[in-house]
């Protein structure tokens, strides 16, 4: 059952998410700043940010519990555990024999559900307002990121994220389905949400409630649970480009084939940050009582789909 | 000893250890040993027996000598009673250590007349799932709910006797049900052994009028929407460690009830019958968490999980008698081993749930959610354990909740592939409101253990509680063990679950699982392995700590800071977030469902110059199932009460008259 191969993609596809989360979120804020006609900082600016805070001094509120200490740590592995189920680089899930795309979606739940127990447990009202707001807008995404995943997965007869993509691959399921891309708008809204920017910015919203759940982390924990959110964006748009859009994936897991898939997923994922710059820095942020109607919106387009998928059979 | 003698041996302790303890009445905590103590030693003997029938794969019959002419005394284990002695008996064995010390609170308060409504309780429920008769099930319903409304009561306050009524008024109407499609096939078989049930020949018709009978009155008591309402009443106000059964296994007798009827006895039944079970299971796992999200009372927030817990075990039910309708052996098995499995899993977290909940009483003495927090500086291992049960029941994997919602999710999907047209149009809707359900719940228990254990402490209640005695922990350590076993013991739990189902239904066994995995028939359509997530969460732990070995500076540690910073203000307990607002997002969102109103009073006094007027925001929340179906009901009952009272003057003479009447009619009907 256990295939090498796939196993060592497994693990380069999280090293590959642990190493450059920084770089993608280096680069939104890079272009960020062009928008405003800004210079903007360097690049990598987020790679020194985190090494310098590494360094530092941690301060805990005395309030916090282990919980507060263990948070960005679990962000860190569930979300590696993630990038290793998402079939980047290869048209098969690598780790696909250990869990499906229900395991995932429950891994951003687990990611979720300790960001807010800490945030909790730090004590701060600002964490806990966050915290509030994260978890209401998870209880508004979920349902829509749960029905699209579901449809494509019974169009697809697995909920193996690998099957599903490799059919959208292989034209099994056609684009002209209206199914599919309306499924795929709602997703890519679901997305927008769960990478946490704008409009959707309101649980770490910086100017309003000081970045919410990271109000009281400090030195490397801070740096240990921004690097673990960075990297939750990074599989959270990977999630969306590996399904809906899984060409030049290699089909059989060869060394070329695989450089070159890693390549052309890295420029995908980059169009995916220039898509979500332009998005982000052309709305303000919304309130937390105005996103239901986009997320309502969202979902309508999911069971607009859904309608579709009912009407093909 | 075999099977028999040993789930005879858990009955009769349980039995002797009430009389003994009511005998012992006055001895204050001897009796509380004595309850305690024996449950134990019962609850090994259910699970060792229960253990014997499931490994050996056969169950047993044990008849007795008919004292009654219609029907005779027989006890009738198959697989799936021995599921449910198991899973019974492993809540009791916990309950019953922790008992121990929580029962300290009564010394004073009759504790041999609580330890004797304890065991009998447990021993109803086990006689309940292990009787293949149905009159003797049905005396045994009847004394469970009555025991258990004594318990509900036991605190005889306010509350507790309007809970109380509550309860007793839905059980009986359930009940009612129940005895009457009992009655039916009794009348059309001639016995009420379930056996004979079993073969007896129905018309469609009067098969779906029994489905319907069995399901509105079992439901009733299993706590699903809209005959929820006597539940969080019921389930708050009892003594901690009942409402752990009670929430725990209890309710699942009556699922234990609709798996019997309607599955086992009824058979293979119409398309809407497991439809209607799926329907109602989602409506009321939905429902049961947008209410739950709002309360502030921790034991009703539990409560009402509770009802969401019973609709997603429904929800495999359905998808089971959907798969026995459509003659899918593969819906069957997943769909009753989704709803199994949760419902072994929900015993389990949602017994060490209450007990947390009764150890912050037991210490805090309030259960208002506004006056607790903090605690977890003071009760490291409660808070602990608490937040075990918190992860598993948001399904947070590797843990046990997080493998049966799969399962359930993985029954949906195969009635999407496998099912007609209408199971292909609701079904992504379903799994679309339980993935709402999911992130509900994760919030309502991120607000549960948040506010209870976390940031400071809001009460002089919260700040003086200390850890709790240690067969208290060891209660609660054994369910939070038992949460990560059988996540981790999937792939061998998940074919254990499967053969009981095949034993029940004689179909053959569904494959699910291999080596680490299971999957869901299938393993190309979708495969999981816990064991090899934990092991993947925990390896990838090298990542980050690398790092910090790598980047980290040394020697600089940490320290800690008094207060969380607060914008430059002193800090104050009352800035962190309270119960209510955190729920209120939710309550706008979900506006419809709360009957929810707010209203700004003014007073009219005057504070201060500045100030002019002082004002008061109220806030209410009301069930509209309550005051919609509840209240009528109560007002119902009452009214018909008060319409037959005459029949009851307290005149000898006039019942007299009644007993001769009687006896008349007697006479006549047996002449005739």
């Amino acid at each position: 059952m256990f295939d090498a191969k796939l196993l060592l993609i497994g693990f380069l596809q999280a090293l590959f998410v642990l190493l450059l989360a920084p770089f993608f979120a280096g680069l939104s804020r890079v272009l960020r700043a062009k928008m405003h006609s800004r210079k903007g900082p360097p690049l990598f600016q987020y790679y020194y940010d985190i090494i310098k805070l590494m360094k530092r001094q941690e301060v805990r509120p005395a309030q916090a519990t282990w919980v507060f200490r263990a948070t960005p740590y679990i962000i860190m592995v569930s979300t590696l555990l993630i990038a290793t189920l998402i079939p980047m680089w290869v048209l098969q899930s690598p780790f696909g024999i250990i869990g499906d795309m229900i395991l995932v979606i429950y891994l951003f739940a687990m990611v979720r559900f300790f960001l807010a127990v800490s945030g909790f447990d730090s004590g701060s009202g600002f964490a806990q307002i966050g915290v509030a707001r994260e978890l209401a807008l998870g209880i508004l995404v979920e349902p829509t990121i749960m029905l699209v995943l579901f449809i494509v997965a019974l169009f697809a007869g697995s909920t193996n994220l690998g099957a599903m993509s490799e059919m959208i691959a292989l034209g099994k399921i056609s684009y002209a389905t209206p199914a599919i891309w309306l499924g795929m708008a709602a997703f890519a809204v679901a997305t927008f949400i769960e990478t946490g920017k704008l409009p959707f910015d309101l649980a770490e919203a910086e100017q309003e409630v000081q970045e919410g759940p990271l109000t009281e982390y400090s030195g490397p924990g801070l740096a240990l649970v921004k690097w673990g959110l960075f990297m939750k964006q990074v599989v959270v748009a990977s999630l969306f480009v590996a399904i809906f859009f899984p060409f030049g994936s290699a089909v059989v897991p060869g060394f070329l084939g695989v450089l070159g898939a890693a390549v052309l997923f890295f420029l995908k994922l980059i169009c995916y940050y220039v898509i979500l710059a332009v998005v982000e820095n052309s709305v303000a942020r919304l309130t937390l009582f105005g996103s239901p109607r986009i997320t309502w919106v969202a979902l309508g387009i999911a069971l607009l789909s859904f309608v579709f998928y009912l009407v093909q059979i | 000893m075999g099977a028999q003698e040993l789930l005879l041996l858990a009955v009769f302790l349980y039995v002797a250890g009430a009389v003994a303890a009511l005998i012992f009445n006055g001895s204050g905590k001897f009796a509380n040993y004595l309850t305690g103590l024996s449950a134990f030693a019962a609850s090994l003997a259910g699970i060792a027996s229960a253990l014997l029938v499931l490994t050996a794969g056969a169950g047993f019959r044990l008849d007795a000598p008919g004292w009654i002419p219609f029907t005779r005394f027989t006890l009738e284990v198959d697989q799936l009673s021995a599921f449910m002695v198991l899973v019974i008996s492993f809540l009791v064995a916990a309950v019953s250590l922790y008992s121990l010390s929580y029962l300290d609170e009564y010394t004073r308060k009759n504790p041999g007349v609580l330890g004797f409504f304890i065991n009998i309780f447990i021993a109803s429920m086990i006689l309940v799932v292990t009787v293949g008769n149905g009159f003797y099930f049905l005396i045994f319903w009847e004394i469970m709910t009555l025991v258990s409304y004594f318990l509900v009561v036991y605190e005889q306050n306010r509350e507790a006797l309007r809970a109380g009524f509550l309860y007793f008024l839905v059980a009986h109407a359930g009940a009612a049900l129940i005895m009457l499609s009992f009655i039916i096939l009794f009348l059309t078989t001639g016995s009420f052994d379930f056996a004979v049930f079993r073969t007896a020949k129905l018309t469609p018709v009067l098969s779906s009028v029994l489905f319907v009978l069995a399901f509105v009155g079992f439901s009733a008591k299993a706590g699903a929407v809209p005959l929820h309402f006597w539940l969080p009443e019921a389930h708050s106000v009892a003594p901690s460690n009942v409402s752990a059964l009670l929430s725990g296994v209890m309710i699942k007798t009556a699922i234990y009830g609709i798996i019997r009827v309607c599955m086992d006895f009824l058979g293979a039944g119409d398309w809407w019958w497991g439809f209607l079970v799926l329907l109602i299971g989602i409506v009321s796992a939905v429902l049961g968490m947008i209410y739950a999200l709002t309360q502030h009372d921790l034991k009703r927030l539990l409560a009402f999980s509770s009802i969401e817990n019973i609709g997603i075990i429904l929800m495999g039910v359905g998808v089971g008698m959907l798969g026995l309708a459509l003659n899918k052996p593969l819906l069957v098995g997943l769909g009753l081993l989704a709803g199994l499995y949760h419902l072994l899993n929900h015993a389990t977290f949602k017994g060490l749930l209450f007990l947390g909940a009764g150890s912050v009483i037991y210490r805090a003495h309030t259960r208002n959610l506004e006056e607790l927090g903090g605690l977890a500086k003071v009760m490291p291992l409660t808070a602990f354990i608490f937040l075990v049960g918190a992860t598993s029941i948001a399904a947070i994997p590797p843990l046990n909740g997080f493998v049966s919602k799969w399962f359930v999710y993985q029954s949906l999907f195969t009635l999407g592939i496998e099912g007609g047209f209408a199971d292909k149009v609701f079904v992504p809707l379903f799994a679309m409101l339980l993935a709402m359900t999911g992130a509900l719940t994760a919030m309502c228990f991120v607000k549960a253990y948040g506010t209870t254990f976390t940031g400071s402490f809001r009460s002089d209640h919260a700040e003086k509680a200390r850890e709790v005695p240690f067969p208290m922990l060891l209660g609660k350590a054994i369910l939070g063990l038992g949460c990560l076993v059988f996540g981790l013991g999937a792939p061998l739990i998940a074919p254990r679950i499967v053969a009981v189902v095949a034993g029940l239904l004689d179909t053959p066994a569904v494959p699910v699982s291999a080596a680490f995995f299971v999957f869901p028939g299938d393993a190309a359509q979708a495969a999981l392995s816990t064991p090899l997530v934990a092991v993947l969460l925990i390896g990838f732990l090298v990542l980050p700590l690398l790092l910090l070995v790598l980047y980290g500076g040394a020697g600089v540690g940490s320290r800690l800071d008094a207060t969380p910073w607060a914008c430059g203000y002193r800090y104050i307990p009352q800035m962190t977030y309270s119960s209510h607002a955190f729920a209120q997002p939710l309550q706008i969102i979900f506006r419809p469902f709360y009957l929810f109103s707010a209203t700004l009073q003014e007073f009219g006094l005057t504070a201060g110059a500045y100030f002019s007027t002082r004002v008061a925001y109220l806030v209410q929340v009301e069930d509209m199932w309550e005051k919609f179906i509840g209240r009528p009901l109560a007002r119902g009952v009452q009214g018909l009460g008060s319409l037959i009272q005459f029949l009851q003057m307290g005149n000898v003479r006039l019942y007299c008259t009644y007993i001769i009447v009687a006896l008349v009619i007697l006479l006549v009907t047996i002449r005739l």
